[in-house]
């Protein structure tokens, strides 16, 4: 059998091309996976050690007394802060990491490039390539950090440091002590330390950091791996449909094989290391493919980002291993009930004239399982959606998504015929007779109709649930991100009142929709004895904010961070009661402690009480929609150079780019998977098309044009693949509704299930334009196919 | 007419009683009704009949593709009805050839492949015997020069002379042929009887030919004439 094995291999190299697209894109993205993965470890774990060269050990995220602790011994803290950073003319950025440099020789591990090392505070070092790109010099001053803690520091040395530990600037440490929120990762020792404060040795903290970060890594790869596995669970479906047409269409030989004196474990054997050889081929082929994704990949990152902490490609055994194992199992795996089917083979079969395939539809006792499979994990979605416990809830979901997706993909043969004559029969009174004929065909062979359809099932069931899902989710975070940063923009004074200038500056600036002055005082609040001063704003009614921010009369709404000025556990502070004092006026007001942006707000009328002269302490700005808001916060931070600015427009924007780009990577994996299965639908309409070509003959023989016949399979494809997508929509908005019912219920108190009608929309479209591409070879071989050769076909 | 090299009163094979139903009720078809027949060894039988007398079934019957109803079929002294499909295949495999009308040879083997594929299926080494044997055949049947084509290359006449080859290569105990040449012009079917003939001839090969041509069927020994699912008469 080996001839035939092999002779077979070649020539039906080509119509197995798409389980081999199949199989090398889900082995590729496996080995991309890894390739990414070692990359990030190299340049992660480069020069980890630079720091600890001179520290006798170190002690991870320590509080604020460990840091002093050791810091006094000679020790030195790896810290780091967010702020903004502006040189005299112009605002860098809002949110710039800051890190912390040593005035002592010994703790002074970045690598100097040039100027030198900040001798004493007010001197700072930044990154040669932020300084670079941001067109900054030694002898610069730079103004890091926002109102009252902000500091001015000069600009003495350019310097270069391992990705891990770098930052664009670094100021010294008892500068950054002033900040709200400096955050010390590490602090480095410069003797032995204690082992209640969890100190170790410098080797020991940094094969703990190695083994922490590799796993952090491993888990963003195992992430990956979920997509990979659904792009080979694809690839079983488009293999299966592949073989079971292939088989069909070589049934002749195979009975032909068994009249000549092959035995049925003979015919079985030869098809099942056809199925091997392919799957061996197809995988080394998609693990060559992954590995030079893989480097051009992370070399072109590099090339683009030089800061990208991407070191070298090193692919790791044990997953090229699984990846080709993988890739063989599902070709083998897919092989299987295709290859079971030639058991039932007669010899016979060889002296028959050509006759029909096997198309029998699928029976009762399939079609009764897919209803009640259906029915019973509908009926697990429902159960869930009114579950108390979101955590359990949300199991229980998924339980009932992949139940009710069985159900439909047992139903298939009945369903998917039925909706293509339906949209079929539709689509004819428009088309005309091709469609008619498409749906015809379309239904001519239920279960491999089926099969190719749900390929296509898998990926838009995802990625439609994946896109209702996230924007209800998106919906809900970004009404409560507006809640809490309701102002595009806030220039908040921390001690004196702002120019009047400023409010006309604002309205002038580009970019600028409206603006609003904000009258204040400075009031102080009794705490334990002594008296502490802040500012409070009494907000005015109008629209510059996103919503009304009014204050009920004798109530002051207070961020966690201020009220801890006077309040013992600040986060719990709702309903307490406090006394604000300007010059002799007092009065009493109720805490309501919640994130806010600037200053404790209380209404108008308090603030008469408190003050007859009320000043602006804040003006608010609300941006015109396109505008920049950083570019904007750069420009109004110039206003008013000694007020604090809160961009709450640049904290939205953010949190949405965040939201769009977890979106975005799932629907980008999501769509490898709806690849493999359109490379399937081109392949069973191809491999229709061979089988057909008699049939073809004798249409075109009957007067259907050339013209006609293209559309009849266009039809097809477009059908096909239309009705997937649909149902796949129709599952997937369901799906997405039973997840975001849990939310609603618990996490996201606020959230509305909300399709994206537009982008559903838009996903069937693409399904149909894809599948109009998908039948262009077919339909092209078919129609070169003149009526006399068609009918002499075999 | 005369055979020359084997004893001639042995049968090749035998059908005793033979019936063969399908389908049940209402739909019943009778294929054959109680047949009895003798194939002679070493001579060249043509089975005859118009198309839904039972020929093409009888012919499956004694070649053990199909399972008769009721009734005995031995082939080569064997008796095929308790063998299972797999020695079934074995039995066929080592004692019988086939030819048929058409899809005859493999697509994606040449000629030769084509030819040596029973011996393959066997698990016989191909040796330098059975590829001379292989060669004389095809030399025999003169297709020797072109071994190396695949079927789509090939004319019609060529495909079956192939198809002729390949059943010859493992001296079958008999042959059987179904149509051979129903889809060959008068002069191509001419050669291939010619060809089928000169086997029985010069190789001493049992041959069982079924066909609905009284042309064909002038070439044959003995002319089986079949009818309705049972044998009209036998002509030698």
């Amino acid at each position: 059998m080996r001839t035939v094995l092999f002779a077979s291999l070649r020539t039906y190299a080509r119509r197995y091309a798409a389980a081999v697209v199949a199989v090398v894109a889900a082995v590729a993205l496996i080995v991309v996976t890894n390739a990414l993965t070692s990359a990030t470890k190299s340049g992660l774990f480069a020069g980890i050690d630079a720091p600890f060269r001179n520290a006798a050990g170190a002690v991870d995220f320590p509080t604020e007394e460990v840091t002093e602790k050791y810091v006094e011994k000679g020790g030195w803290a790896l810290a780091m802060s967010m702020q903004p950073v502006r040189t005299e003319k112009t605002m860098l950025g809002q949110d710039i990491m800051v890190g912390a440099v040593s005035t002592e020789k010994r703790w002074q591990w970045q690598e100097l490039k040039s100027g030198r090392f900040p001798t004493r505070a007010g001197e700072a070092v930044v990154d040669a390539n932020a300084a670079k790109t941001n067109k900054v010099a030694i002898g610069d001053t730079l103004k890091v950090g926002t109102g009252k803690s902000a500091v001015e520091t000069t600009v003495v040395g350019l310097v270069d440091a391992p990705s891990m530990w770098s930052a664009p600037v670094y100021v010294t440490w008892p500068e950054m002590q002033g900040w709200k929120n400096p955050y010390v990762q590490t602090v480095m020792t410069a003797g032995t330390g204690d082992e209640a404060d969890k100190w170790m040795n410098t080797d020991d903290y940094l094969t703990e950091l190695q083994t922490q970060l590799n796993k952090e890594v491993d888990v963003v790869a195992y992430m990956v791996l979920i997509f990979a596995f659904i792009a080979l669970f694809v690839s079983v479906l488009v293999i299966t449909n592949t073989f079971s047409i292939l088989f069909a269409q070589r049934m002749r030989d195979f009975a032909l094989l068994r009249a000549m004196g092959a035995t049925k474990r003979q015919v079985l054997r030869s098809v099942r290391r056809e199925a091997l050889a392919l799957g061996l081929l197809a995988s080394l082929l998609g693990l060559l493919v992954g590995a030079v994704l893989g480097w051009g990949i992370v070399a072109l990152v590099r090339q683009l980002a030089e800061t990208a902490p991407l070191g070298d490609v090193s692919l790791e055994w044990p997953w090229l291993l699984a990846a080709f194992v993988l890739g063989t199992l599902t070709t083998l795996v897919a092989s299987w009930l295709p290859t079971r089917r030639l058991m039932r083979l007669s010899p016979l079969a060889a002296l028959r004239p050509q006759e029909g395939f096997d198309v029998r539809g699928a029976g009762m006792f399939r079609l009764v399982l897919g209803a009640l499979t259906t029915l019973a994990g509908t009926a697990i979605i429902f159960v869930a959606v009114g579950w108390d416990d979101a955590q359990t809830g949300m199991l229980i979901v998924l339980v009932g998504c992949g139940t009710t997706f069985l159900g439909v993909m047992l139903l298939g043969p009945a369903l998917v015929p039925g909706l293509v004559r339906l949209a079929g029969s539709a689509l004819a009174k428009v088309a005309g007779s091709p469609a008619k004929l498409a749906a015809a065909n379309a239904g001519r062979n239920p279960k491999r109709t089926a099969a190719t359809a749900a390929s296509l099932l898998v990926g838009v069931t995802l990625t439609t649930g994946v896109l209702t899902g996230m924007n209800t989710i998106r919906g809900a975070t970004l009404d409560e991100m507006a809640e809490q940063h309701p102002i595009d923009i806030a220039l908040q004074s921390e001690s004196k009142p702002l120019a009047d200038s400023v409010l006309g500056d604002a309205k002038a600036v580009p970019g600028v929709a409206d603006a609003v002055a904000v009258p204040g005082a400075m009031a102080s609040v009794e705490a334990g004895g002594k008296p502490v001063s802040l500012p409070v704003v009494a907000p005015p009614a109008s629209d510059v904010p996103l919503m009304d921010l009014t204050v009920k009369p004798g109530t002051m709404v207070i961020s966690p961070a201020a009220a801890s000025a006077f309040v013992e556990n600040s986060f719990e502070a709702s309903g307490e009661k406090a006394t604000l004092v300007v010059g002799d006026r007092r009065a009493t007001v109720t805490l309501d402690v919640r994130e806010i942006d600037g200053a404790p707000q209380i209404s108008a009328a308090t603030l008469r009480e408190l003050t007859a002269d009320p000043q602006t302490y804040a003006v608010w700005v609300r941006a015109d929609a396109g505008a920049d808001p950083e570019d904007l916060a750069g420009t109004l931070g110039v206003l008013a150079p000694d007020a604090e600015l809160a961009n709450g427009k640049a904290q939205r924007a953010w949190v949405e780019l965040q939201l769009d780009v977890f979106t975005w990577a799932v629907i980008g994996l999501l769509a490898i998977s709806v690849l493999i299965a359109l490379a399937g639908i081109a392949n069973t309409l191809g491999l229709s098309v061979l089988e057909r070509g008699r049939e073809h003959a004798l249409l075109r023989a009957l007067g259907l044009t050339r013209r006609q016949l293209r559309r009849t399979l266009a039809a097809e494809a477009v059908l096909l693949s239309a009705v997937a997508a649909v149902v796949g929509t129709a599952l997937g908005v369901f799906f997405a509704w039973g997840g975001s019912e849990i939310l609603v219920g618990d996490i996201l108190p606020d959230a509305t299930f909300d399709p994206p009608v537009l982008q559903l929309i838009a996903v069937v479209v693409v399904a149909g334009v894809a599948g109009l591409v998908s039948c262009v070879a077919p339909s092209r071989r078919a129609t070169r196919v003149s009526p006399a050769e068609g009918l002499a076909l075999d | 007419m005369t055979q020359t090299s084997v004893p001639t009163m042995t049968a090749a094979a035998r059908a005793v009683g033979l019936t063969k139903t399908y389908g049940k009720g209402a739909t019943e078809v009778h294929a054959l009704r109680g047949v009895d027949l003798e194939i002679r060894r070493g001579a060249f039988t043509a089975i005859m009949g118009p198309s839904g007398s039972g020929k093409s079934t009888l012919m499956h019957c004694l070649a053990g593709l199909d399972r008769p109803t009721s009734g005995q079929v031995m082939v080569a002294g064997q008796p095929l009805e308790n063998l299972d499909d797999d020695q079934l295949t074995v039995f066929r495999r080592e004692n019988v050839g086939f030819v048929f009308q058409a899809f005859n040879l493999l697509p994606m083997l040449t000629a030769g492949q084509n030819i040596q594929l029973p011996l393959e299926l066997a698990g016989k080494r191909v040796t330098d015997e059975t590829r001379a044997r292989a060669q004389m055949i095809a030399d025999t049947l003169g297709i020797g020069k072109r071994l190396g084509h695949k079927p789509s290359e090939l004319s019609g006449g060529q495909q079956q002379r192939v198809a002729i080859a390949r059943a010859l290569v493992t001296q079958p105990a008999i042959l059987f042929a179904d149509e051979p040449t129903g889809n060959l012009d008068s002069e191509t079917s001419a050669e291939v009887l010619d060809h089928l003939r000169r086997s029985v001839r010069e190789l001493g090969q049992t041959v069982v030919m079924v066909t609905h041509e009284a042309s064909a069927a002038a070439y044959a020994d003995e002319i089986v004439t079949v009818k309705d699912g049972h044998i009209e008469g036998v002509t030698r």
